[in-house]
């Protein structure tokens, strides 16, 4: 199973949303993954416990090992699939 | 008409946790939500309402006491209890108005995107409750639904043009282009930051001041983990309250675990609420198609900034000393400790990251916050009470860093319940006036940036 960290502001709202979208996502493609949300000031500290982070807005805030996707597309709704595919590419 | 005036009753005399079920498949069935997924998103916020409730208490029944033993012990006067803001959007989403106020908000909009009046577009329904809680409070107070509805168009109006005036600094500070933040919490604190950003430029001396800390996270990052800053926190007070160490260490883990808990309740919020949030995203976007937007987002797409992260981790321990010092103020700061972030991300961009007026503006904004705060304590505390949270049995009150806590917010709330005659004419003339202004100013820079391109 893929460990997946959403982050944002107040690890609530946009996360919740980014959250939903990639969990029904994962489910459609048949990939088990766990999602776990966080606020982006507790990112550092989390962030190697799990293989995907996944920020709402703009992250240039630390140093984190694992891949980052930048998912601002899921809450405007411009370019949502190609951003849920890259996301999808890191899990494979 | 008895029998449903019976039924109409029984739902109000249970009280939210019923009542937001119904309210919530309500608004969904007329977003043409499914009535399954409509259903099951009210029940999700009812009982994101009823965790909230929980959590509430644990806090209370914690911090309350020792923050009493506090204030007998060293005069340290702050009894009014910071519960944070999702408590409070719990608190808006469980009135019994809350239905009229979300459509009259989206209609606003709809109204302004057709006079282009902004170019917002504001489908962001979860933080409609900033806008909501003025006029449930207005309505509270006045007892007047016009009032009350008045109040909320209000300030959905200030909201999407002061998203519409922030959007360049949006753009240019943070880099995310087409994209406004309608987020009252953030918003709010731009109208102390610009005038007094224009004024710490003019003073020679000050006007050069600026510092860099490198290593703020490395020191400060505690601040930013809330389970970390609810254990510190509750050891302080206490320790302030002289409490057996035993009880010092139980009040610090307590609200270690308050502070954890009450962002996971209110995620259930949020999760009720995307169907009908995206259902109305859906239906605005098909209506203005082709049309050139600023989408509304939530304040959090830009938190991350270092900047505004750095900023946050100094205005915090700074804001805690502030509140203890401050005259006038009875807010003891602390779940919306969590979010400070938000109230200093449009100061940060205005400054264009400079780290000493940051932190001066940051912290004028949090002190506004607090006095704000506490003077609408009571009336925040008999609204929850009202709704069925449970707090305000042994007479103490709570506030947030949400609501009429907001600089704007708190104006728009005291000129509704003023003298009506002196105060309405004063807000709508300031509001116009900055209007005018800001369109001169947007439309001087659009000309330089048409000069720039050429």
């Amino acid at each position: 199973m893929k460990r997946i960290l959403v982050a944002c502001g107040n690890g609530i709202a946009t996360s919740t949303v980014v959250a939903m979208k990639i969990k029904e996502k994962c489910e459609d493609n048949g990939i088990d993954v766990s999602v776990t949300q966080c606020k982006l000031l507790e990112v550092e500290s989390k962030a190697d416990q799990f293989d995907l982070l996944v920020t709402t807005g703009k992250f240039t805030g630390g140093d984190v090992t694992i891949p980052v996707v930048g998912a601002i597309s899921l809450l405007t709704g411009v370019g949502e699939e190609s951003t849920l595919d890259e996301i999808l590419s890191h899990l494979k | 008409m008895q029998i449903f005036f019976n039924v109409f009753q029984t739902i109000l005399d249970a009280g939210a946790i019923v009542l937001l079920p119904i309210i919530i498949t309500v608004i969904g069935l007329i977003f043409k939500v499914k009535i399954a997924k409509a259903f099951r998103s009210g029940l999700t916020i009812g009982i994101g309402f009823a965790g909230i409730n929980l959590v509430i208490g644990l806090l209370k029944s914690n911090l309350g006491p020792a923050a009493q033993a506090m204030v007998e012990n060293f005069g340290i006067k702050l009894d009014i209890l910071d519960v944070g803001w999702g408590a409070i959007a719990a608190v808006t989403w469980s009135s019994p108005i809350i239905g009229i106020l979300i459509f009259c908000i989206l209609a606003t909009n709809i109204i302004m995107l057709v006079l282009k009046a902004t170019d917002t577009l504001d489908v962001d329904i979860w933080n409609y409750h900033h806008m909501a809680i003025v006029g449930i409070m207005v309505y509270f107070v006045t007892k007047s639904i016009p009032l009350g509805i008045a109040a909320t168009v209000i300030m959905a109006i200030i909201t999407f043009k002061l998203s519409d005036w922030t959007a360049p600094l949006v753009e240019e500070y943070f880099g995310i282009p087409g994209v406004s933040l309608p987020t009252m919490s953030a918003l709010s604190s731009i109208i102390i930051a610009a005038p007094l950003n224009w004024l710490l430029d003019k003073i020679p001396g000050i006007n050069k001041i600026d510092f860099k800390i490198k290593d703020a996270k490395k020191y400060l990052g505690f601040f930013g983990e809330p389970m970390m800053m609810g254990l510190i926190l509750g050891g302080i007070i206490g320790a302030l309250a002289k409490y057996p160490v035993s009880q010092i260490l139980s009040l610090g883990v307590n609200m270690a675990a308050v502070m954890i808990l009450i962002p996971k309740m209110t995620s259930l919020f949020m999760e009720g609420l995307m169907p009908i949030s995206e259902a109305a995203k859906k239906f605005t976007q098909e209506k203005f198609k082709g049309r050139k937007f600023l989408i509304g987002l939530d304040a959090a797409v830009v938190v991350g900034n270092p900047d505004v992260i750095t900023t946050a981790l100094i205005v915090i321990p700074l804001t805690i000393f502030m509140a203890a010092l401050l005259p006038g103020n009875r807010v003891l700061p602390f779940a919306d400790l969590a979010v400070v972030t938000f109230r200093v991300a449009l100061v940060v961009a205005i400054t264009r990251g400079n780290l000493f007026k940051n932190v001066i503006m940051g912290l004028v904004c949090t002190g506004a916050i607090l006095l704000a705060g506490t003077a609408t304590a009571p009336v925040l505390t008999a609204l929850a009470t009202s709704v069925g949270l449970d707090i305000a049995a042994d007479g103490s009150l709570i506030s947030s860093f949400a609501a009429t806590s907001l600089t704007v917010s708190y104006l728009v709330f005291k000129a509704f319940t003023s003298n009506l005659i002196i105060s309405i004419p004063i807000l709508l003339v300031v509001i116009a006036g900055t209007w005018v202004v800001m369109s001169k100013l947007s439309k001087k820079r659009a000309e330089i940036l048409a000069v720039r391109e050429q």
